[in-house]
């Protein structure tokens, strides 16, 4: 609890990086929404309750999207809470469409934003026909990349705009291989006559990204090893990739491997239970 | 051909006629001896095969005016000469094949050529004092030639091929016309029979009359066994004043169920129908059929109004509809049409309110209430009940449910249908449904913008809902997969029958449990218990603020809440945790909370401020600390160094004090 890199942050940032203000600020709001109701078993109780469905991850179940959205561990206790109670969709074997996931979202939280769940079925029909049917582990992997690291996809989108424009937004100097593409900027047509840009300048280009971020990225030897097995990717054949490895998922922590998807004894014994 | 002698005695035998002495013989060329008898006039005819007939002077003298021909195998007419003053000519039963020779007879007065082979009517035009004429059971074609027989009075034309009426019109002294047994399809042409009081036209093909009352002296009319199967079809007679017998027997209309009572009422003149008397019984009876007819007439034309009024108003709601949902392109004239209908909206507003009211206006009897169906009609919306279906059109009608039903008709409704309105509109009426329609329990939505399983959440505050019907058209929900799964998961305490008029069944309870159980699960256990007071506090804050709005409040209703509040905590709580705001009011508390978001972040940040300077005053204070701990152990060491001086010292601290 007292290691030595804990204090060595000053206060507002190590605040920040902890996301402790956004959690005090509305463990209060709530407070100050919730008067009458609260002032019957107190308030020290409800500061309980609070901090403690935070750790549970219940905590966001039916709130505003701006809220879900604040902080990573918010992000993640939503995946996870997404997964417990839908999985039995999944489990069913139900294909559906991407407005059908949609209104699903918003049973657990009714302002969710529909674009964020149409960029999470691009990732999954590879930008193709977007009124397929998904399967729901398909859909959910997808999502996750999407919503947790949806900043740093952005990112990623304008660099891998840059590159297929022949831009490389690292630095001035070009290895001499591609000296050729930096100075021209040939139509994006022509620009791939090899789909997508090359593996190991991508990889590259993402290091530095993931060093700058303030926002979470994935672990960047993880995203290496993602682009190391391949010589030339497009921006959503690199998402999928993303979406699929098993490592990236276990360092995020909110979802189950892909093989245990469907299980979850805990609560099946609920469901027998009804 | 010569006649023999044999033939003419049978002539003797036949009644009407004369005792025949005459005879008749065929003149020819050739004159051969004369047959027989005292009289006999050779005739040169230039006509090779007319036989010429001849008669006794006895005869002449005493049947000077008559002459019966009857039977007497006769292929042509003879000719007939120095009768001149002959007014009665019988050939009946004869195989006469045209009418001939017969002109020089100009007294003549009746002319029998009944059962001929007569193929058209000629030869007449010069006798111009005939008045009865009897052509019938020939095989005339046409009714011709008749153009000088201006006295006529008997015209007999039965069982020929007559295919139409004309060339009578002159016949101003006509009284009997009988055209049974011909070919006549209808009858028209009637006009200039002036005379005319008896007209058979039995066993013809005749489907419609006309002219009928063009017949100012026309008493009985004969139409048995004809094609006439609507009165509409006859509905000239109504005109005739002097008609009193009449026969239908034998057509299609005779077997109608409206028969008597409608030639009766329409006829009031008639005396005898079918060969019946006419009693005051049967016309008493005929007229009131016909004014029970006339009343359902007018009836079901107002129906035919009233429906024709409410297509045009649900065209008129759907257009507004598909304007509203950005389908159609907003023309300009629509607005001004709407702007000049409006103005006519009080007017048809305050017409249709009394007529839907009855209760208000106190007079109209039930059964008619009843039956009136459309209640409110303006161009902007509909309300209608039909039994027990209350269907509400256009978002305007949702104003309806404030009005004041009568217990009766509000309780008879047992399904409720909404169309052209969005759904989020309908959520915020749900209460003012349970409790102004609470038999209701079948509920129809089309056209009505159903796009998220949440919004079904709202069904839930609703009493008890049997059957639901969300129509495809105009609701989106309808294409996922797991819809009526939802429905039946969130509704579960309705123990709902049909959706979408498939039946329930077990199967599907026991899904829907599977798919979502695990959703109300999480939703009741994992939340902390203050997200939970206060999700379930709004639902009944509302109810709450819904009952303290409505006027008048009737104590059994206040109890009936509680009731229902009650069941809410009982049953399914679980599920109660999912409830529906309507993306307007959501957004408006998101609203509201922003202002409580802003003064929270500025209380934290204070906190904030205040902890870090207490901690920087700490850490400042944890630096600064050895330093001053060893300058006040060194302050001390030496005030203690000699000890004799410490001792003065602290003694007189002491003395001080005092």
């Amino acid at each position: 609890m007292l290691s030595p890199e804990r204090l060595a942050l000053p206060d507002y940032e190590y605040l920040a990086q902890r996301h402790v203000l956004t959690y005090m600020e509305d463990a209060v709001c709530q407070l100050l929404e919730n008067k009458e109701d609260i002032s019957q078993y107190g308030v020290a109780r409800f500061f309980t309750e609070y901090f403690n469905s935070v750790c549970q991850g219940t905590h966001i179940l039916f709130r505003e999207f701006s809220f879900i959205q604040a902080t990573p561990h918010n992000r993640a206790s939503f995946l996870r809470a997404f997964w417990k109670c839908f999985r039995t969709v999944g489990k069913n074997g139900d294909l559906l469409t991407m407005r059908e996931y949609h209104c699903l979202l918003q049973l657990l939280c009714p302002d969710f934003p529909l674009e964020l769940t149409q960029k999470a079925a691009r990732i999954v029909l590879m930008d193709d026909a977007m009124d397929c049917l998904m399967s729901f582990s398909d859909f959910l992997f997808a999502f996750q990349i999407q919503f947790y690291y949806s900043e740093f996809l952005e990112s990623v989108a304008a660099i891998y705009q840059d590159l297929l424009a022949g831009k490389n937004p690292n630095t001035v100097i070009v290895p001499t291989s591609s000296s050729g593409q930096h100075r021209q900027r040939p139509p994006l047509g022509e620009a791939s006559v090899l789909e997508g840009v090359e593996a190991s300048l991508f990889s590259q280009c993402l290091e530095n990204l993931c060093d700058r971020h303030k926002y979470s990225c994935p672990p960047p030897a993880l995203v290496k090893e993602v682009l190391s097995n391949v010589q030339r990717l497009t921006f959503y054949g690199f998402l999928v990739a993303l979406s699929k490895h098993h490592g990236i998922n276990q360092a995020l922590g909110a979802l189950p491997d892909k093989g245990d998807l469907m299980h979850d004894p805990a609560m099946d014994e609920e469901l027998e239970r009804l | 051909m010569k006649t023999t002698m044999s033939s003419l005695s049978a002539f003797g035998d036949s009644s009407i006629q004369t005792p025949s002495k005459s005879r008749i013989r065929q003149g020819c060329h050739s004159a051969g001896p004369n047959v027989s008898g005292d009289h006999i006039h050779l005739a040169s005819s230039s006509m090779p095969s007319f036989p010429i007939l001849q008669r006794s002077s006895e005869e002449k003298i005493l049947y000077s005016d008559r002459l019966t021909l009857e039977r007497q195998k006769l292929t042509v007419c003879p000719i007939i000469d120095g009768e001149e003053h002959l007014r009665l000519l019988n050939f009946q039963h004869n195989f006469i094949t045209r009418i001939q020779n017969i002109s020089n007879l100009q007294r003549l007065i009746f002319l029998d050529l009944y059962d001929n082979q007569i193929e058209e009517i000629s030869g007449l035009s010069t006798l111009r004092s005939l008045r009865v004429l009897l052509l019938g059971k020939n095989r005339i074609k046409q009714i011709s030639n008749l153009e000088n027989l201006k006295s006529l009075d008997v015209l007999d034309l039965h069982g020929n091929q007559i295919t139409k009426i004309e060339n009578v019109s002159h016949l101003c002294d006509l009284r009997v016309l009988n055209l049974a047994r011909n070919l006549l399809s209808h009858v028209d042409n009637l006009n200039g029979l002036d005379s005319l009081t008896e007209l058979n036209l039995r066993h013809n093909q005749i489907t419609f009359v006309r002219d009928v009352d063009n017949l100012p002296c026309l008493q009985r009319l004969f139409l048995s066994f004809n094609n006439i199967s609507t009165f509409e079809s006859v509905c000239c007679l109504a005109d005739s004043s002097s008609l009193s017998d009449i026969t239908f027997d034998g057509n299609p209309i005779a077997q109608e169920s409206w028969y008597k009572h409608t030639i009766l009422q329409n006829m009031m003149q008639l005396r005898q129908l079918d060969m019946k008397r006419v009693t005051e019984e049967e016309r008493r009876m005929a007229s009131v059929v016909a004014k029970k007819e006339e009343e359902k007439k007018r009836e079901s034309h107002k129906q035919s109004l009233l429906k024709e009024k409410k297509r045009l108003t649900i065209n008129n709601v759907a257009r507004k509809w598909d304007l509203q949902q950005h389908r159609i392109p907003n023309i300009a004239p629509n607005q001004d049409r709407k702007v000049s209908d409006s103005s006519q909206d009080p007017s048809q507003l305050h017409g249709s309110t009394v007529s839907a009211f009855p209760e208000e206006t106190g007079s109209l009897d039930s059964g008619l209430a009843n039956a009136l169906q459309g209640l409110s009609v303006t161009d902007t919306h509909l309300v209608e009940v039909d039994g027990d279906t209350l269907s509400l059109y256009g978002s305007g009608a949702l104003e309806s449910l404030d009005r004041n039903w009568s217990v009766q008709t509000a309780g008879m409704v047992t399904t409720v249908s909404f169309t052209f309105i969005e759904f989020d509109e309908i959520v915020q009426v749900l209460p003012k449904l349970k409790i102004k329609f609470p038999n209701s329990l079948h509920l129809k939505f089309k056209e009505t913008n159903l796009v998220m399983l949440q919004q079904f959440n709202a069904l839930a505050q609703l009493r008890r809902v049997d059957q639901l019907t969300i129509d495809p058209q105009g609701n989106p929900v309808v294409n996922f997969t797991l819809w009526k799964y939802y429905v039946l998961f969130r509704l579960s305490h309705f123990s709902m029958q049909k959706i979408n008029g498939t039946e329930v069944t077990q199967n599907d309870m026991i899904m829907a449990e599977r798919l979502f159980g695990i959703l109300a699960h999480v939703a009741s256990s994992e939340l902390p218990q203050y997200r939970m007071i206060s999700i379930l506090g709004d639902a009944r804050k509302k109810q709450f603020r819904y009952l303290l709005e409505t006027k008048g409040k009737k104590p059994g209703l206040v109890n009936e809440e509680n009731n229902d509040s009650k069941r809410l905590v009982g049953e399914n709580t679980n599920r109660a945790m999912l409830n529906y705001t309507t993306r307007d009011v959501y957004n408006e508390r998101l609203e509201e909370i922003k202002e409580k978001k802003k003064f929270c972040k500025m209380y934290m940040e204070d906190l904030v401020k205040e902890a870090t300077e207490i901690n920087m005053k700490n850490e400042a204070l944890q630096k600064l600390w050895p330093q001053m701990f060893i300058e006040l152990v060194r302050d001390a060491v030496i005030e203690i160094r000699n000890k004799n001086s410490y001792m003065k010292l602290c003694l007189q601290q002491i003395t001080d004090q005092k």
